[in-house]
């Protein structure tokens, strides 16, 4: 462990909304965990899910994956694993999945039960693993499963599997009315919808903010106050929410006030969190004047292309176009696109130990993406929730090194 | 038959293609096909013989990882990893395409890793639907093959609709004569040693099939019935990739018990690819892969996988099972921990094998199939 003194020579300036940010992150997770209270029916979704048909027909979302993310910064994900692992479950698997296999089987975890589901919604836009994870939880909890089958795009998307898709919107429609015995608003669905698309619009412009020098938040405080954007969006709480945190960074630009005191060095973050360090890792750069501006994990919530004329086609398309579901090529151009709008420096991967959607081809993504911009990488391993196999001092000195690289080469 | 051959010499040729390395074998291939790549029984390959070409199965190597580990993270199973080795070494070279399709995430991931190395001239990604029981699956299905068809008649040769029949014959007689290879095996344990029942299966995913159908005939006529098959082997049922390489077939009979069916990638579930005939074939090819044939990457409900392989296990007359899985391999272990129960409440003892390269290791897992298999023979 670092000095805190060290750290110190770049002091932090916390976002005031962070407070708004408790409180509503707080009352979320209040009403997952006591729906009855509020006559509300659960539905576990994947983070790639469409939320806004089921705001629309009054269920409640809760996103196993957001979960994993809390059971991992809380550092309670490494005793949930091995709980999942001790039932026959391979160390291997997602760690995501694994600490909510855990959390089921053991009751642990921040907010203790989980709420049992009424029934799944899985969407395979950002991965294959989730397809096996919701079929385990699907016969644990005896309960129904919808599943939106979104074809990997290694190129281009065809017409015939935009329409395989609308389609399936179409039974997700009829699954979710007979699950929640009511019929579909279109009204409330198109409000949803536009709530929704207000809210990615406010999350776009609010990481845009960062290609401001100095860059008003940082990546590791977006991944904190991107729990919104997943959880909530298609709701009135998310869109006030954003719209206070936005004006808040606003404020920041104005004054030019940077999320630390020091930018030096200007880095993009691939990869979902190390969310067991993302403090100390966020603190190692900054004492050395370093601020990750951007990132590929906060970003994959911008949903492109939605048109909101057909919500329902509209939102199919812009579920299925999302960044984990495109090959390499688009890979490389959004990593490009990311270095040069945010002025970067260089750029941090971490390559996860058991996420093979955002891991593999990162080593081929490194060395295009410096041959295209003439910025360096660097790759880290770690995993993104379960710290047993990290070696914290061996990526700080990585890290270190690259600093070093980095500041040799301006 | 092109010319009368006899057993052993049958032999030999299911010897020569299968102990030969990729770049070798190049020069064995029919000079009248395309060999085109392919991992995976979800792309079509009656539609690829159709068109003229050799489908040509790519089945993981024991290979010397030298290039693959700067363009992979570790957590790639071993058939991921020596398919790119490979590709990387040269050894491919000889293809004149490759054909994807979609099953885990670690494959989505090698078919990028190939396309960016750009050796292989030709590159197709079938998109094999992951929900097997919706309504939308088959129209959607019918389009990628139709579109995979267009493809294939671009740069290989046109498809008749009689060329395409003939092709779905040749594979359905490839699939009854495997079919009556597993019966003998089951009627007679031992008769066919597991190392030659590997090679068998094998080679028939490198040559061309007419000649492999010639060649079964031949073996399956003449394989002689007068000689007893060393009796005593306990039964027992095989479930994971594809693995066919003879030294886990070895392995599992020199413990003392035979495999008497499987769930294998590149063994009986191919079984299940059956192929109407009375139909138009586009519908019958796509059919097939919605009814009959499963695969853990792909979604049919919740319960699916466990009542198939139930079933298949019950049928088979199998003692215990085994589960022979390569590592890393996400699909397969999220279902192992449900499977092992819900075999287990049957009366099922199982085993759990997990492997790398199967060059390594091979002494180690002896000594748990012996304890295992000492654990269902009758004291
Ligand atoms: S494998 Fe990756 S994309 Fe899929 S759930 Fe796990 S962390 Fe998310
Ligand atoms: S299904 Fe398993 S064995 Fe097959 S390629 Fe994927 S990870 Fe490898």
């Amino acid at each position: 462990m670092m000095a805190e003194q060290k750290f110190d020579t770049n002091p932090y300036r916390p976002i005031q909304s962070t407070g708004a940010y408790r409180r509503l992150m707080t009352a979320y997770y209040f009403m997952v965990k006591h729906p009855s209270w509020f006559g509300k029916k659960v539905a576990w979704i994947t983070s790639g899910g469409p939320v806004e048909p089921l705001y629309a027909m009054g269920a409640l979302p809760f996103y196993p994956e957001n979960y994993g993310a809390m059971c991992g910064a809380s550092r309670m994900s490494a005793s949930l694993c091995e709980a999942a692992e001790h039932k026959g479950y391979s160390h291997d698997l997602c760690s995501y999945a694994l600490t909510d296999l855990g959390s089921y089987l053991t009751g642990k975890g921040p907010i203790g039960r989980l709420p049992k589901p009424d029934f799944l919604v899985c969407g395979n836009n950002i991965c294959g693993t989730v397809i096996k994870w919701y079929e385990i939880q699907a016969r644990a909890f005896h309960v129904p499963l919808f599943f939106l089958d979104t074809p990997f795009i290694h190129d281009e998307i065809h017409e015939h599997t935009l329409r395989y898709i609308q389609g399936q919107m179409k039974d997700y429609i009829s699954f979710l009315e007979r699950e929640l015995k009511r019929p579909f608003s279109e009204r409330r669905f198109e409000e949803v919808s536009a709530r929704s698309f207000e809210t990615i619009s406010l999350w776009k412009e609010i990481l845009d903010l960062s290609r401001h020098h100095p860059a008003p938040i940082a990546a590791f405080d977006a991944f904190i106050h991107m729990a919104p954007i997943v959880t909530l969006r298609g709701t009135r709480w998310a869109v006030h929410y954003y719209k206070k945190l936005k004006k808040e960074l606003e404020e920041r630009i104005k004054t030019k006030t940077g999320a630390f005191a020091r930018e030096e060095i200007r880095l993009i973050w691939d990869n979902i969190p190390i969310w067991y360090d993302i403090r100390n890792l966020s603190r190692l750069l900054a004492s050395h004047g370093a601020v990750l501006v951007a990132d590929t994990y906060t970003s994959a919530w911008v949903l492109d292309d939605l048109d909101l004329t057909k919500p329902l086609e509209g939102l199919a398309r812009a579920y299925a176009v999302i960044h984990l579901n495109q090959g390499l090529n688009y890979k490389i151009k959004k990593m490009v696109n990311l270095t040069e709008r945010y002025g970067a420096h260089g750029f941090i991967m971490h390559s996860n130990r058991s996420c093979k959607p955002y891991s593999l081809g990162q080593y081929d993504m490194r060395r295009e993406v410096t041959r295209l911009t003439g910025r360096p990488g660097l790759i880290i391993e770690a995993d993104h929730t379960d710290s047993r196999s990290y070696a914290p001092q061996q990526v700080e000195k990585q890290i270190l090194m690259f600093l070093e690289i980095i500041k040799g080469k301006d | 038959m092109r010319k009368e051959i006899s057993l052993l010499e049958v032999d030999k040729e299911f010897k020569a293609i299968t102990s030969l390395e990729f770049r070798e074998m190049a020069s064995q291939l029919p000079g009248d096909r395309v060999p085109i790549g392919y991992f995976c029984p979800y792309v079509p390959e009656e539609l690829l013989h159709a068109a003229g070409a050799l489908p040509f199965r790519l089945m993981g190597f024991p290979v010397k990882m030298s290039h693959a580990p700067a363009h992979l993270p570790p957590g790639c199973c071993h058939l991921v990893k020596s398919s790119l080795e490979s590709l990387l070494q040269g050894e491919l070279d000889f293809l004149k395409g490759v054909i994807f399709t979609h099953t885990c995430d670690a494959m989505k991931g090698l078919s990028e890793a190939f396309a960016f190395q750009k050796r292989i001239p030709l590159q197709f990604n079938f998109m094999m639907p992951a929900h097997l029981n919706s309504e939308r699956s088959l129209p959607f299905l019918k389009e990628e093959i139709v579109r995979l068809k267009t493809f294939l008649e671009a740069n290989v040769g046109e498809i008749t609709p009689q060329g395409l029949r003939a092709s779905i014959r040749i594979f359905n007689q490839m699939r009854e004569k495997v079919q009556r290879l597993y019966h003998l095996r089951m009627e007679w344990p031992g008769r066919i040693s597991g190392s030659d029942f590997a090679r068998i299966i094998r080679a028939g995913y490198l040559l061309d099939r007419g000649r492999y159908v010639e060649l079964l005939t031949k073996y399956l006529d003449e394989l002689p019935r007068d000689k007893e098959g060393k009796s005593g082997h306990v039964p027992v049922y095989l479930i994971g990739n594809m693995l066919h390489s003879p030294a886990y077939f070895s392995m599992i009979e020199e413990a003392g018990a035979q495999m008497v069916s499987d769930d294998l990638c590149s063994g009986a579930r191919f079984l299940r690819l059956m192929t109407r005939e009375d139909i138009d074939p586009i519908e019958a090819l796509a059919e097939r892969y919605l009814t009959n044939f499963l695969c853990p990457t792909k979604h049919k409900g919740a319960q699916a996988h466990i009542e198939t392989l139930l079933t298949e296990v019950e049928k088979s007359g199998a003692k215990g099972v085994i589960f022979l899985l390569y590592k890393y391999c996400e699909t397969h272990f999220f279902d192992y921990p449900d499977l092992k129960s819900s075999l287990e409440s049957k009366g099922f003892p199982t085993l759990l094998l997990e492997v790398e390269d199967p060059s390594y290791s091979i002494g180690q897992l002896k000594i748990r199939i012996q304890a295992f298999v000492e654990m269902l023979s009758p004291i």
